[in-house]
C-alpha cells in the first residue's frame, strides 16, 4: 500500500508570486558549454602557471 | 572572389580560430556544437511528447534537454507553456521571464509575460491559488486532513488545471480510504497529463491495471461530479471539538472515548455551498417579498399619510372659511348701520345744523368778502 508520509514528503509548496523572482533564479542552470568553459578556464590557469614556474626556473 | 564569413563562439560571440577553439573563451565548438544537436534532439522529444500531452514525460525531457542548452529559446518557451497548462503560473512566468531575457525581441514569451501582466485578476488568483496549496499542504503535514481536501477542492474549482492539486487530493483520499474519489481525481490527472507517472504509480497501488488505466483516459471527466456532490463523508467529533476523520482514527479514539463523548454529524455541513444553482429561485422569492412589502408595509402607509395630509388641508380651509363668514357679517353690519343714519339724514336734513346763506353771493367777489359775509352772519 501507499505510505502517505512517504509520498507527502515528495510534495514541495509550489512559488507564489512574490516568490517570482526567486523562482526565475533558481531556473538559471549551469549547462554544458558552462561546464567546459569552466574546465578550459582551469585548465588554462593551470598552463600559466606551469609557464610561469618554467619561466622562473629558466630565469633562475 | 566571396569572403568567408567568420565562425563566432555560440558561448561568448568572439571569432573561432581555425583549429576549432574560440579566440576569447577557448571553447571547442565541436562539444558546443555536439551538445546543441543533442539538445535539439531532446526538444523534438519533448514537442512530440507534449504534442501527445504526456507533459511529465515533455517536461523531463525539455529540462533533460536545459543541460544541453539553457539558452534555448523554444525549449523555455514550450516548458513555460506546459507548466501553464499544469496550473503552475509562477513557473511558467520563470521560463518565459528567462527566455526574453535570451531573446528580447521576436520572441512570443514576451507576448505571454505582457498577457499575464495585463490580468491582475489572473495575477492575484494564481497567487491565491500557490498560497491555498501552500496552506493545504501544511493542514496534511499536521494531520488536519479533512481541512487539507476542503482547501484543495476549493483550489481546483478555481483552477480545473492544477494537477499537483490533484495529486494531493487524491493521496488524501487514498489515505482517508476514499477510493473511488481518489480514482476521479487520478481520472482528471489523466485528461490533462496522460501518462502522469505518480497518477499512474497511485492507480496500480489502489489495484487498478493498465488496461483499467487506459480506459479511464478515455472517460469523460465533464460529470464525474468530483465537485458537485458536497463533501458528505462522515467525520467525527468530540464534545472537546477535535474532529477526527473516518476510518482508522475513528476506531482509535472511539476506543478511549465514552459514545456520549462522540457526535457524528455531516461534514458536507462546513463545505461552501453552490449558490449558483438555486439562482433563479432566489431572485423569484426576492420579487415576491419586494412586492408583499410594498403591498403591506409600504403602500398603507403611504395612505394614511395622505389622508392625514387631507384632513388637515380641509381643517385649515374650513378655519379661513370661517373667519371669512364672520368678517363679512362684521361688513355687513356697518353696511346696515351706515345706510340707516343715510336714511336719518335724509328724513331731516337740518336737524341741529345751520347751513350759510349763499343767496348773497355774487359773481366777481373775492374769497375775502365771502369769508366776511359769512363771519357777519
Amino acid at each position: 500500500m501507499i505510505n502517505f508520509e512517504e509520498e507527502l514528503n515528495r510534495f514541495a509548496p509550489i512559488p507564489d508570486v512574490s516568490q517570482a523572482e526567486e523562482a526565475i533564479y533558481s531556473n538559471d542552470l549551469r549547462d554544458i558549454s558552462d561546464i567546459v568553459a569552466q574546465i578550459t578556464s582551469e585548465i588554462k590557469d593551470a598552463q600559466s602557471g606551469i609557464q610561469h614556474s618554467m619561466a622562473g626556473r629558466i630565469r633562475r | 572572389m566571396a569572403t568567408k564569413k567568420p565562425v563566432l563562439c555560440p558561448h561568448c560571440g568572439a571569432q573561432v580560430m581555425k583549429n576549432g577553439y574560440c579566440s576569447a573563451c577557448y571553447m571547442p565548438l565541436a562539444i558546443i556544437r555536439k551538445a546543441y544537436n543533442t539538445s535539439n534532439y531532446y526538444y523534438n522529444i519533448g514537442y512530440d511528447k507534449a504534442v501527445a500531452r504526456d507533459l511529465s514525460g515533455a517536461v523531463e525531457s525539455l529540462n533533460m534537454l536545459l543541460r544541453y542548452n539553457k539558452k534555448n529559446v523554444m525549449t523555455r518557451n514550450l516548458l513555460g507553456l506546459i507548466y501553464y497548462e499544469m496550473g503552475e503560473v509562477v513557473t511558467a512566468l520563470s521560463h518565459w521571464v528567462m527566455s526574453s531575457n535570451y531573446m528580447p525581441n521576436n520572441n512570443i514569451a514576451t507576448r505571454y509575460i505582457k498577457a499575464l501582466k495585463q490580468d491582475p485578476t489572473q495575477l492575484d488568483s494564481v497567487d491565491q491559488i500557490a498560497r491555498k496549496f501552500n496552506m493545504a499542504l501544511t493542514y496534511a503535514h499536521n494531520g488536519d486532513l479533512d481541512l487539507s481536501i476542503i482547501q484543495l477542492k476549493t483550489i481546483l474549482k478555481d483552477n480545473p488545471h492544477f494537477v499537483k492539486g490533484y495529486l494531493l487530493l487524491a493521496l488524501l483520499n487514498i489515505e482517508t480510504n476514499h477510493y473511488e474519489n481518489a480514482r476521479k481525481t487520478l481520472r482528471r490527472v489523466l485528461k490533462i497529463d496522460k501518462a502522469n507517472p505518480v497518477a499512474i504509480r497511485y492507480l496500480h497501488k489502489m489495484g487498478d491495471s493498465d488496461e483499467n488505466i487506459i480506459r479511464m483516459r478515455m472517460e469523460s471527466v465533464e460529470n464525474d461530479g468530483l465537485f458537485d456532490e458536497e463533501y458528505m463523508n462522515q467525520v467525527s467529533v468530540t464534545v472537546d471539538g477535535d474532529t477526527l476523520i473516518d476510518g482508522k482514527n475513528e476506531k482509535r479514539v472511539n476506543r478511549h472515548l465514552p459514545s456520549s463523548r462522540v457526535a457524528t454529524v455531516k461534514a458536507g455541513e462546513f463545505d461552501v455551498a453552490n449558490f449558483a444553482r438555486y439562482s433563479g429561485v432566489y431572485v423569484l422569492i426576492g420579487l415576491v417579498l419586494g412586492i408583499l412589502i410594498f403591498a403591506f408595509i409600504i403602500m398603507p402607509f403611504k395612505e394614511k399619510r395622505s389622508r392625514i395630509d387631507n384632513s388637515e388641508l380641509i381643517q385649515s380651509y374650513s378655519e379661513e372659511l370661517a373667519s371669512k363668514n364672520s368678517q363679512i357679517q362684521a361688513l355687513n353690519m356697518e353696511i346696515q348701520a351706515l345706510n340707516d343714519q343715510l336714511n336719518n339724514q335724509i328724513a331731516s336734513p337740518t336737524d341741529g345744523v345751520s347751513m350759510p346763506d349763499y343767496s348773497q353771493v355774487e359773481h366777481g367777489m373775492s374769497i375775502e368778502d365771502v369769508q366776511d359775509m359769512i363771519d357777519n352772519e
